[in-house]
């Protein structure tokens, strides 16, 4: 099959990353990638039940958070759009803060995308952040198909 | 910006609590308050279900019937919806919720020593509270109408702390204070060195073993929020060490008050202990009230600590700079002075004005603060009676040393305790169980006579136990399970050996060294 317009949702894992080659693998030049970046909810708990910080020091720390995530987001852009741009495919890329699986359906069912990839959840002992897509929710909200790419 | 949302919520919380306030004064509940035991809380219930009732009830109007824009006035009512959220729910599970459990514990009979389950599990308002504020947050999400409130807490939790600054004596101050330095200085120090020594033998990154040095070491999330600029710690760093306190501190808070019951530990060895061993400043404050949730005690020695933590904070986070700099050839330039200054905890100035300030007896005799005092200027009706005085007389020949002869014959005098000399000795003839158990009783009521709260400073020592209920419940809707999923690799390893460490090596010291006198 074609696949003209593609939802790439990743985020720098090892699972996302083998999503991202598959993406190239089935874009041909000349179509389009829209690469969806999620900064997972529980992000804004991670103040946690702090309350002896002055207002500054919470600020400062907000900030410092908001810079660090930024900068990770920064390089996976960089990355899937400088392989994007040496086979001649369309990017662009969204950021969004929420739960990863509500987002994906939310964004692909927004425009005309006619395919969605996603990296398989790594192994349960390997260490990450604990934020793993509702399977539950991409099959019962999406309404096209969902390609699912294993972290060989 | 426009902060307010137009919802019913606050006003019919309102209505609710002008309804409780209404049942408790007509009468209405006498079966429920009967059941539950409730009449010491009666004079609360009906006050504050009517003084925030009302609040909520004009307030939660203006908010759903006015045009609003955007502004200082706009911004600081929006809070109240949030704020009235936390009170109706405290409200409700120290009124309601806490007694039902009692009373269903007490169905069961004792089951250690003369403890009931609820008291050894310590379910009391104050763990049910943080229990129903982590519930809210997990599976019901705060409403939006009530998220700009529920932050009010932090500041619950810190007016809390700068009054309480009011009931602390010069000496307890100094003791406590010498306690604490001892403690707190050597478990901080100790835990920060060992985490950076685990870090470095794991070959873990500079940046985590700082980060997590903080947390483990000093106050929890509130010093990994502190040091994680410094030491330019990863998000993930972040992450995994939030999640390994927050699971540590939750699981302490609920842990700490049913060792100290098994134990048999005293106020000042339990708010010794948890205020060392218990990882997260919150769940200090937590565990002291839960183990002792009608009194303040506990809560009194746990808050010097916590205090002196605080205080150590601006310094380990400077040793972590100056540590993360010679050790990381990338890392920023730190301002040194600007890092002390900006993690100075200023609330700490507040209690330390209030206690001078008590000290003075600018409020009231400034002996009236410290709780119990000595006063027997009492009316005529509090006197012993003339039945009381008899069963003295007919046990007088069993007080044999002379000391005790004279206190017991100016008591039978004057069917009154006369000084606090003979005060403390009749104690001692109570304790020595040397009359009667009716005699006993008789001394026992004579001392209490003499020795009480003043009224006012009993009303004020409510107070601050609402507004540290207040914190607590509201602190518990910020703790979510998604932050705490995130405890794992190195942090939940080195966390929980050191974590464990400390919590053990602080109660054996707090049980060996440690008395209940000041």
């Amino acid at each position: 099959m074609d696949y003209t317009h593609i939802l790439l949702a990743s985020h720098g894992t090892p699972g996302a990353c083998a999503a991202e080659n598959a993406t190239f693998k089935l874009c041909q030049p000349g179509h389009t990638i829209h690469h969806l970046i999620v900064v997972p909810d529980f992000w804004k708990g991670m103040l946690g039940d702090d309350w002896l910080n002055n207002a500054i020091t919470q600020i400062r720390y907000g900030k410092y958070i908001e810079g660090q995530l930024e900068k990770e987001i920064q390089i996976d852009i960089n990355r899937v759009s400088s392989t994007a741009e040496a086979q001649n495919i369309t990017y662009h890329y969204e950021i969004l803060l929420g739960n990863p699986a509500d987002c994906v359906v939310k964004v692909a069912n927004s425009s005309h995308f006619d395919l969605v990839v996603i990296g398989s959840p790594r192994a349960k002992k390997q260490e990450g952040l604990k934020s793993r897509m509702h399977c539950e929710t991409l099959i019962r909200g999406l309404t096209i198909p969902l390609l699912v790419i294993p972290n060989a | 910006m426009v902060y307010t949302k137009k919802h019913p919520a606050l006003l019919i919380m309102g209505i609710l609590m002008l309804s409780l306030g209404a049942l408790i004064h007509f009468s209405l509940m006498d079966g429920v308050i009967s059941h539950l035991h409730l009449q010491k809380y009666l004079g609360e219930m009906s006050s504050l279900s009517y003084i925030f009732g009302g609040i909520a009830f004009i307030v939660g109007l203006w908010q759903l019937v006015w045009t609003h824009k955007e502004g200082n006035m706009d911004y600081y009512l929006s809070t109240v919806a949030g704020g009235i959220f936390i009170l109706f729910i405290a409200m409700i599970i120290r009124w309601f919720v806490a007694p039902s459990v009692a009373v269903w514990s007490k169905s069961f009979g004792p089951v250690m020593g003369a403890k009931y389950l609820h008291e050894v599990l310590g379910l009391n308002y104050i763990v049910l509270g943080i229990l129903t504020g982590i519930i809210v947050v997990n599976f019901f999400k705060v409403p939006t109408w009530a998220e700009n409130g529920v932050r009010l807490s932090r500041l619950g939790l810190k007016t809390g702390v700068v009054l309480l600054g009011t009931l602390y004596s010069l000496a307890e101050l100094q003791q406590l204070g010498g306690l604490s330095i001892l403690m707190v200085g050597f478990f901080v120090l100790g835990s920060v060195g060992l985490v950076l020594w685990m870090g470095a033998r794991h070959n873990i990154p500079n940046s985590m073993g700082g980060v997590l040095s903080a947390g483990m070491g000093v106050c929890g999330v509130s010093a990994t929020v502190a040091a994680a600029p410094v030491v330019q710690a990863k998000s993930v760093e972040v992450a995994y060490t939030i999640g390994t306190i927050l699971l540590w501190g939750v699981a302490c808070m609920f842990l700490f008050p049913i060792i100290g019951n098994l134990l048999e530990l005293g106020h000042i060895q339990f708010g010794a202990w948890a205020g060392t061993g218990i990882l997260n400043s919150a769940q200090v404050a937590g565990a002291a009230l839960a183990y002792q949730p009608d009194g303040i005690e506990t809560l009194k020695v746990a808050e010097i600590f916590n205090i002196t933590r605080v205080l150590i904070l601006p310094i380990i986070v400077v040793w972590l700079a100056v540590w993360y700099v010679k050790r990381e050839e990338n890392a920023p330039d730190i301002n040194i002075a600007r890092v002390a200054f900006e993690k100075f905890p200023v609330f700490v100035i507040g209690f330390l004005l209030m206690f001078t300030l008590s000290s003075t007896g600018i409020f009231s005799p400034a002996n009236h603060y410290k709780g119990k005092y000595f006063d027997n200027n009492i009316p005529a009706e509090k006197l012993l009676t003339e039945e009381q005085v008899l069963s003295l007389k007919n046990e007088q020949t069993k007080v044999q040393r002379e000391v005790r002869q004279a206190a017991f014959t100016r008591l039978i005098e004057n069917k009154k305790v006369m000084s606090i000399e003979d005060d403390d000795t009749l104690r001692g003839l109570v304790n020595a169980k040397i009359l009667s158990k009716k005699g006993n009783k008789i001394l026992k009521t004579a001392h209490k006579t003499v020795r009480h709260t003043a009224n006012k400073i009993k009303k004020f020592r409510q107070f601050i136990t609402w507004l540290f209920a207040f914190g607590l419940v509201g602190l518990g809707m910020q703790i979510t399970f998604s932050s705490i999923k995130q405890a794992g690799g190195y942090p939940l390893a080195i966390g929980g050996v050191v974590g464990t460490l400390k919590a053990v090596l602080s109660l054996i010291i707090v049980v060996l060294f440690v008395h209940e006198t000041i």
